[in-house]
């Protein structure tokens, strides 16, 4: 721009180029020098004041930035200006959107399009502003403007957008659709549509007013060419005909998308419901929400229909013979849709009056023969496999088995065995199998994994190879029988198999996904954290991975850790949050006008995210905790949050009510389906089968969505479970879950004691003891019960290191910092002292309650560090006990596999060779025993390095309360 | 039931779960989001049943009008549970359709990885690319690309018929640049009158 016009905001190009120059480049100094320089020339030059500004918020100088980039708008305000062009305002937008002053680049550009109220340019800048704000209305109108200036189709769909926008995020604004049909209407008219997207808009805008009849005939028109590939168009006009209750008509349309694409699915399923007149308002499936495939059996298709059953027969068996016809022009193996649809069909007469279908069964059967093969295979029939009976699963399981030679290796051979272990696992099959059994399928999985890696050998290593799903499976077998038996041989071998299968090829990352979980109950934290980083999660994945790692974090002691995942998740939020308007702005730009109203969706979905919300939270409280030896710096962060303010306004109703998941939870193991809940620290139950605990998994997920849990107690109901406690009455256990945050409210009832004119705990009074006394004994019960509790930590995993970690990194500190802001206001120093005189004498009683308060702490937290040195052995030792896990020489018991895994790397030269072997050098499981042994005691060091700084801490404060009293 | 469709925003997490199931690298969100915005039409994902997207391909149009007007594939990806079905062909031809039809592209560009044979196999034998250059050491680690093109507009001579492609085809099908803008700073040029990274 700057050069089009051969001057930039009244000075010639040639002198602000190397100053843009050096800005991308990132030289900053030398910009602002050439900047000064300008300015020196120039002293009243908006353009150069801007500049000035810009580089200065790129140094890092927000405040200077803003005033100068002030002066510039007042200059601009003022009348002898002769330069105002949208380079200079365009300039300051971009200085003021990086100091988060929105709201001063509009201003300007409002003032701007007042001044001269035909320019184009400038009307864009403040539709920009307007985009970057989120005011529709006002967007609507700039837009129009523009519109009735130059008459551009363009400018009319940047206003139609905007009232799309209104209508989505506005109730009420559903008339406003009326106005943006009229004024598409009267511009076709005069001008018709140019571009594809405009109609895509304009139908659209017809659908949502459910004139479906007035849309179709719009695409049967002229204006229907514009849509370029004719599926699209074809299934846009079978949706509008399905909602317009067309379904003849609407059937017949989606036979012509099925003939060219017999692999749409999504069509097929809208075929069925057309013919048998199901109500077709299929609502897309949406990603916003957990999907949960077992949940939503049928969930698409089970509307019963109001057809006869004669009819459904007929409709059924005339959809049988077009997809058979679809089969026989589509011979290949990349075209599975019209083989399935067989079987969905063979469903549809299971749920329409037919529910004894032999057929189904043979349509299934036939399906696995066919592409048996094929590693999707299992998961294409999953929801079909949930209708058999037992007999039948059996016959379908033999039938799989009869119908390839496992003997063989080939990647075909290899992958019909997959097929039929997943089959087995998604059936529930291997639940009722008997413990030597699943150790012999776990044993056969991890053979036949090793058996087929000479197939690999060729590939690529970056590329996925034959048969990495059956190391998950064998792990997930282990899993269960740790589960069944708690016996922690298994687990081990669970986690052995997968670091085995990491060793051969190092980016699995469900592999790495199910070792975080394993680690993380197994107390070995840092190489949870280990295999999370080698995800090297970012962008867009922070969102929908991070829940893997981050709520262990973040009550461990790894407190920088968790600090980090932290601050790299808010910065892209924030980041994105702030910056998706110029992607908006750039939407417009290009005409994408379904994109604007997706990406502004879109925008909002990760603004309303409910792991945003609480990272927010967690943050804060994570840096108090980082800080919490320190007084000050405790209160200086409490004053950037607004002492809480900000945290509770996070938590208002508005915020809470429309929050998104988007965690994505199907990656997550079985047996921790969301990250409050993990099966392995519950009993094993026998009785339970794969339905219900499949029901179990899906409750789980759709409970998550409800939002956070409170503790759902009254004030004075809590008091008194706090009261009871604390004094014995009440068992610790009966609050387990939270009994962290019982704890925390105890240490704050204090607090709120000490610093409230009316008592707070009945019976007490400011001065009493009572509510010290309540803290302490509650502090001492909860960590001994832990403590009892702390057997050998290697061999209980799931142990309760993390829970004292919390316990000492919250209530216990918290508890501190009264204790230090009791100690600052009873015993003034210096100056204060002085001034205060001996008049002002130490409240004794409540001296002496900070005191036993201070020796109950140090008590306390010395027993936590002497649990804990016990449990620190020689690695040596340590690696003894977790390894006699594994040396079972039976038949039964776990070490089988560890041994299985060590011969064959030992053997992998001579059996397998190539890049392969090579790689499997390195494996023992030893290595791996030692790894973890040395993260548990990694993790054990760092509380007691907390612990070590507690004790300092009230050690001091001992000393001082000593030279008070005495 | 591998349907080949448009990509939606929404898409973009399964996208990037995608990419993170099928290779080590992945891209700034913003060029993702940048081409999502720019060449809707170019972008499409395959959709397995139940809504699951088992790959996508990432495309855009060329901007420079020094040179003739042509498409360039940034990135296609295809999970390997959803490998030798045709899924990477699917979505290649989708892509190269809309470049031609929607934006009259001449021809079509791409770079792959020197060592990248599955993918090399599938753009020559099933998808009739050319080697039109060598850029040395184009990607980050040092590696060479190809830089392969393929005409579009001219009627071609019809091909026979792959029948053999899933042999050797689509195997580790991937091919990504890894463009200065892509995986550099993300800082965008901040001089007012630049567009954002391309």
């Amino acid at each position: 721009m700057a050069s089009k016009f051969g001057l930039a905001g009244g000075i010639p190009e040639r002198r602000v180029r190397p100053i843009w120059d050096a800005v991308d480049s990132r030289q900053y100094k030398a910009a602002l020098k050439l900047c000064t320089a300008l300015l020196a020339k120039h002293p009243t030059s908006p353009y150069a004041l801007a500049l000035k500004a810009l580089i200065l918020e790129r140094m890092g100088k927000p405040d200077e930035a803003l005033s100068m980039s002030l002066n510039a708008k007042e200059l601009l305000y003022s009348d002898n200006i002769f330069h105002f062009d949208d380079l200079t305002l365009s300039t300051l937008q971009i200085v003021f959107q990086r100091l988060d002053r929105l709201d001063l680049a509009t201003s300007c550009y409002e003032y701007a399009c007042t001044k001269y109220p035909s320019n184009l340019e400038l009307m864009m800048g403040l539709f920009n502003c307007y985009v970057r704000e989120y005011s529709y209305v006002k967007q609507q109108q700039t837009a129009l403007k523009m519109y009735k200036t130059v008459g551009e189709e363009r400018f009319l769909l940047w206003a139609v957008c905007s009232i799309q926008l209104q209508v989505h995020f506005t109730s009420g604004g559903v008339k406003l659709l009326a106005l943006a049909e009229a004024l598409l209407k009267k511009h076709i008219n005069s001008h018709s549509l140019h571009e594809p997207e405009a109609l895509s808009l304009y139908v659209s805008i017809l659908e949502q007013q459910e004139k479906y009849d007035a849309a179709l005939e719009v695409l049967s028109g002229d204006l229907g060419s514009l849509l370029g590939r004719e599926e699209d168009k074809l299934r846009l006009q079978g949706r509008l005909l399905a909602q317009a209750s067309s379904y003849p008509a609407a059937s017949e349309i989606y036979q012509k998308v099925l003939e060219s694409c017999p692999d749409d699915w999504e069509s097929f399923l809208h075929y069925i419901g057309c013919l048998l007149e199901h109500d077709v308002n299929l609502p897309k499936p949406s990603t916003s929400e957990h999907t949960c495939p077992s949940c939503s059996v049928d969930s698409a298709l089970s509307n019963k229909t109001s057809l006869s059953k004669e009819l459904v027969e007929s409709r059924l068996t005339s959809a049988l013979s077009f997809v058979q016809s679809l089969q026989e022009n589509n011979s290949s193996d990349c075209v599975r849709g019209p083989h399935l649809a067989n079987i969905e069909i063979e469903r549809q007469r299971c749920l329409n009056g037919n529910p004894d279908n032999i057929k189904l069964m043979e349509a299934l059967v036939k399906y696995l023969h066919r592409f048996g093969h094929l590693s999707c295979s299992a998961s294409d029939v999953e929801i079909y496999l949930h209708m058999l009976s037992n007999n039948e699963m059996s016959e379908l399981l033999d039938e799989i088995t009869r119908s390839f030679d496992a003997s063989s290796i080939s990647v075909n051979t290899l992958g019909s065995t997959i097929t039929l272990f997943k089959v087995q696992e998604l059936l529930g099959t291997l639940f009722t199998k008997s413990t030597s059994e699943l150790q012999g399928i776990a044993k056969r999985m991890v053979d036949t994994f090793y058996k087929n890696l000479p197939l690999s050998n060729d590939l690529d290593p970056q590329e996925s190879m034959y048969g990495e799903e059956l190391l998950s499976m064998a792990s997930s077998i282990l899993v269960q029988l740790y589960w069944r038996t708690r016996d922690l041989g298994y687990l081990l071998e669970a986690v052995l198999i997968l670091e085995f299968g990491l060793t051969v090829r190092k980016h699995v990352w469900q592999y790495k996904i199910t070792l975080v979980h394993l680690y993380s109950y197994l107390g070995a934290l840092p190489l949870a954290h280990k295999w999370y980083t080698t995800l090297e999660v970012k962008n867009i994945l922070l969102e929908s991975v991070l829940h893997h790692i981050l709520p262990q974090m973040l009550n461990s002691p790894f407190l920088q850790h968790a600090a980090d995942l932290v601050k790299d998740y808010l910065k892209f939020m924030d980041d994105h949050l702030k910056e998706s308007a110029d992607l908006t702005c750039l939407a417009y730009r290009h005409r994408t006008y379904s994109k604007v109203i997706e990406f502004v969706q879109f925008k909002d979905r990760l603004h309303r995210s409910m792991q945003y919300l609480s990272v927010k939270s967690d943050s804060v409280m994570l840096h108090l905790k980082q800080k919490a030896d320190s007084l000050d710096e405790v209160e200086s962060i409490l004053e950037s949050v607004s002492h809480g303010t900000k945290l509770v306004q996070l938590s208002n109703e508005d915020s809470i009510k429309d929050l998104t998941f988007n965690e994505d939870l199907d990656a997550r193991p079985w047996w921790t389906p969301t990250s409050s809940v993990n099966f392995l620290s519950e009993p094993f139950d026998e009785s339970s089968t794969p339905a219900s605990y499949s029901a179990k998994m899906c409750k789980h997920k759709s409970n998550e969505k409800d939002g956070s849990r409170s503790i759902g107690y009254s004030f004075d109901d809590a008091l008194s479970v706090v009261l009871g406690i604390s004094s014995g009455k009440k068992a610790v256990k009966d609050f387990a879950p939270d009994i962290v945050s019982w704890m925390s409210f105890a240490v704050f009832i204090n607090a709120w004691n000490l610093c409230s004119n009316v008592s707070v705990i009945p019976g007490t009074d400011q001065s009493s003891q009572n509510s010290w006394w309540i803290v302490d004994n509650l502090v001492k019960t909860c960590i001994d019960q832990q403590l009892t509790d702390t057997n050998q930590m290697l061999t209980s995993p799931g142990s309760n290191i993390p829970l004292l970690a919390w316990m000492v990194t919250e209530p216990i500190s918290w508890h501190l910092l009264v204790i230090q802001s009791c100690m600052r206001s009873m015993a003034p120093q210096g100056r204060k002292k002085k001034k205060g005189g001996p008049s002002e004498r130490p409240n004794t009683p409540h001296l002496q309650a900070i005191r036993s308060s201070v020796q109950c702490m140090a008590d306390t937290l010395q027993r936590v560090q002497k649990c804990l040195s016990d449990q620190m052995k020689p690695e040596d030792q340590a690696l003894d006990v977790l390894v006699s896990h594994l040396q079972g020489t039976s038949a039964e018991g776990p070490g089988q596999i560890t041994r299985v895994l060590d011969e064959s790397a030992a053997a992998a030269n001579s059996k397998i060779g190539g890049r392969i072997a090579h790689s499997l050098e390195p494996w023992s499981c030893a290595c791996v025993m030692r790894r973890i042994v040395g993260a548990e005691s990694e993790t054990i060091a760092e509380l007691r390095k907390i612990c070590t700084s507690k004790l300092k801490l009230l050690a001091s404060a001992s000393a001082s309360l000593s030279l008070v009293l005495h | 039931m591998v349907c080949i469709r448009q990509a939606t925003i929404d898409d973009l997490l399964a996208m990037q779960a995608c990419n993170l199931m099928c290779l080590p690298e992945n891209y700034q969100m913003k060029y993702y989001l940048y081409h999502m915005l720019s060449w809707p039409q170019l972008l499409f994902v395959a959709e397995d049943y139940g809504g699951r997207i088992v790959g996508y391909v990432l495309a855009k149009m060329e901007e420079d009008p020094s040179e003739p007007c042509h498409g360039h594939i940034t990135s296609l990806a295809v999970l390997r549970s959803h490998r030798k079905l045709g899924v990477a062909t699917k979505l290649m031809s989708a892509a190269q359709a809309a470049m031609d039809q929607v934006f009259g592209a001449e021809y079509v560009s791409l770079h792959v990885r020197r060592s990248n044979r599955a993918a090399f196999n599938l753009y020559t034998s099933t998808l009739g690319y050319q080697i039109h250059d060598i850029e040395s050491k184009y990607y980050a680690d040092g590696e060479d690309a190809y830089d392969m093109r393929k005409p579009l507009r001219q009627s071609q001579p019809k091909k026979h018929h792959h029948h053999h492609h899933h042999h050797h085809g689509p195997g580790g099908c991937c091919s990504h640049d890894a463009p200065a803008a892509a995986t550099g700073s993300s800082q965008s040029s901040s001089s007012p009158d630049k567009k954002a990274n391309t």
